[in-house]
């Protein structure tokens, strides 16, 4: 499966059953994959239900820092994902308020750039943080009074982010010993009908030049959402499956990790871009490469249904 | 190879002066320090003047039109003109007009400088001032877009936020719309410590979310320079550039060809000046001044003389 010349295999019926023979687990990213927006892929919640009474463990593995856990449970309920736990979504904001009690052991206060999601994780984490709250309108950089306890200023999607708390988070990040943690590097996110809106990443890159450090990101292609899932289930890489829609985010964590990767087509990325990697006669452009290629994740289906 | 990094002291001074017809100097840092002249600096460049030497003001601050620098310098004791100033609000305004020849109108995120700026061209914007965020996020995918502005406009901007940043994305996802920003400089010079974001961070907000690269105005693009060289007939090699900052200031004189003096007073260190020297690297070796002072007073026995 993997070597040089691999890749961009679209596959159908039981090329996909060799393939899933060999995993225990597959992860799926949500938007663009199981999703759109309000909608479920036709034909996912079957794939969903249907590898879990086959034994597979299923996760799902999101950048999308802006709802806590729970309120992703109700969004799969809503969509007819009847049967998916809580304890099976890793999403950024979650993983975020892992690594700052459970890696980082921040002793002191977070300043988060962020929003709902991101704070009900770390108040669930037991995590004390500052919400960059509504300032007062006369406040400026010069006279607002900064908090001695910050140990960490984490950044995600912020629609509410103003020049004062991108001023503030620069001045707690001038003391090298507070960390520096971004939900995920998403420069846009996709909306509906192929709009845009701007992402964690553009956030996190003015922070970055404001203070000549880079963050510790949290979120896909970075493997610690893999290393959270691992030490909760006991995964091992090479029985895993990642299934994604944006190469250089979902393919990448996939390689990252060591796990084979399944691009589906009813999202972000494109067959011709994953080709363009794929004929990329630099090497470092191979790890955007998936190894396999469905039009949507429907196409697991017929499969798995024949199977029982 | 010509020696880099020199002090200048005595005779060398007097030297360096008379071989040069033109003095570029940057603002902040440079001749004054928030809004406090720096000691001397006054007398120095009125002293120029006097000697016939050409003096002018680049500076990669947007928040000043020309008329507003020349206020804060005659207040403190600077004799200048409207002319003599450089500043990225200007010279956005001047790119915009001549070279792309824009017609129509700017998404600017900016000051009321800028906005003053682009007004005296005759460049109409929208955007300048406190932009709140409502609704919902797929109300700011289908904000409506001014169909006349065919140029997004990035400098600096205290009432930069969300909206803004959300407003330029939906603008640039048009290919055909220009992308300038001011400039590029990571942090504002603030007494007391405190570190604010500059205009490159915003500009970086907006290139990450753009994904593309915005064409940047200020030091050390040459633009600005060109603009100096263009109106006022320069010679590179009898002008000397005096900065504070060598990845500003210093470049631009060496991306110029022009003479480069360091000053002390401001961002950059001799330590810093050398680092750059021993480093081999080509692009590091252009931050490398010809000279450095302490204090652009070092120069006044010279001139008094």
């Amino acid at each position: 499966m993997a070597g040089a010349g691999r890749g961009c295999q679209k596959i159908r019926g039981s090329q996909i059953q060799d393939v899933l023979d060999t995993k225990h687990s597959i992860l799926f990213d949500c938007d663009g994959v199981i999703w759109n927006g309000e909608k479920a892929v036709a034909g996912a919640t079957e794939v969903v239900s249907l590898l879990k009474k086959q034994g597979k463990n299923v996760f799902f593995v999101t950048n999308n820092c802006t709802r806590p856990r729970d309120i992703y449970v109700q969004k799969f309920s809503r969509l007819g994902f009847t049967d998916v736990a809580q304890e099976e979504i890793f999403s950024s904001a979650y993983c975020s308020a892992v690594y700052l009690r459970d890696v980082a052991k921040v002793q002191g206060k977070v300043f988060v750039i962020g929003g709902h999601g991101v704070y009900k994780e770390l108040r669930e984490a037991g995590v004390p943080f500052v919400e960059g709250e509504a300032d007062d309108p006369d406040m400026t950089i010069v006279n607002c009074p900064l908090d001695s306890d910050i140990k960490a200023v984490l950044v995600g999607y912020d629609d509410k982010l103003t020049f004062l708390k991108l001023a503030k988070a620069c001045c707690y990040l001038q003391n090298p010993d507070c960390l520096f943690l971004a939900t995920d590097p998403d420069p846009w996110h996709p909306l509906r009908e192929g709009r845009v809106t701007p992402g964690s990443g553009s956030l996190t890159a003015a922070l970055e030049t404001a203070t000549g450090r880079k963050a510790t990101v949290i979120g896909k292609p970075s493997r610690f959402m893999f290393e959270c899932i691992a030490s909760q289930f006991g995964v091992d890489p090479a029985e895993s499956l990642m299934v994604g829609d944006r190469l250089e985010t979902d393919i990448l964590f996939g390689v990252n990790c060591g796990m084979d990767t399944i691009l589906t087509l009813t999202g972000v990325s494109t067959l011709g871009e994953a080709q363009a990697y794929k004929d990329d006669q630099a090497p470092e452009k191979k790890v955007y490469v998936p190894d396999y290629v469905v039009d949507t994740i429907a196409d697991l289906l017929p499969v798995i249904e024949d199977d029982e | 190879m010509a020696s880099k990094c020199r002090r200048l002291s005595g005779p060398i001074i007097r030297e360096l002066l008379d071989s040069v017809e033109s003095v570029l100097f940057d603002c902040d840092g440079v001749i004054w320090r928030g809004d406090e002249a720096i000691t001397g600096a006054a007398d120095v460049i009125n002293l120029l003047k006097q000697n016939g030497k050409r003096v002018f003001f680049l500076t990669n601050n947007s928040t000043k039109t020309r008329r507003m620098y020349v206020d804060k310098l005659r207040k403190l004791g600077f004799n200048a003109s409207e002319e003599d100033v450089f500043g990225t609000a200007f010279c956005s305004a001047v790119y915009l007009k001549s070279e792309a020849k824009l017609n129509g109108k700017v998404y600017l995120i900016g000051s009321n400088a800028m906005k003053q700026e682009l007004q005296n061209v005759g460049i109409p914007q929208v955007g300048v001032g406190p932009d709140p965020i409502t609704g919902v996020q797929i109300d700011w995918a289908n904000i409506p877009l001014d169909p006349e502005v065919k140029a997004v406009v990035v400098g600096f901007d205290e009432h930069f936020n969300y909206m803004k940043l959300n407003r330029a994305l939906q603008y640039l996802s048009n290919p055909e719309c220009l992308f300038v920003g001011t400039n590029t400089d990571t942090r504002l010079p603030l007494e007391g410590g405190k570190a604010v974001p500059g205009t490159g961070c915003l500009l970086k907000a907006v290139e990450t979310a753009a994904q593309r690269q915005a064409l940047v105005i200020g030091k050390p693009s040459k633009f600005m320079f060109d603009c100096v060289a263009h109106q006022y007939g320069l010679d590179p090699a009898k002008t000397l550039m005096v900065g504070d900052r060598l990845d500003t200031d210093i470049l631009l004189g060496s991306n110029c060809g022009l003479k480069t003096l360091l000053t002390l007073t401001g961002v950059s260190t001799a330590a810093d000046a050398e680092a750059h020297q021993c480093s081999g690297c080509p692009v590091r070796l252009g931050m490398v001044p010809d000279y450095i002072v302490e204090s652009i007073a070092e120069l006044l026995p010279a001139l008094q003389a």
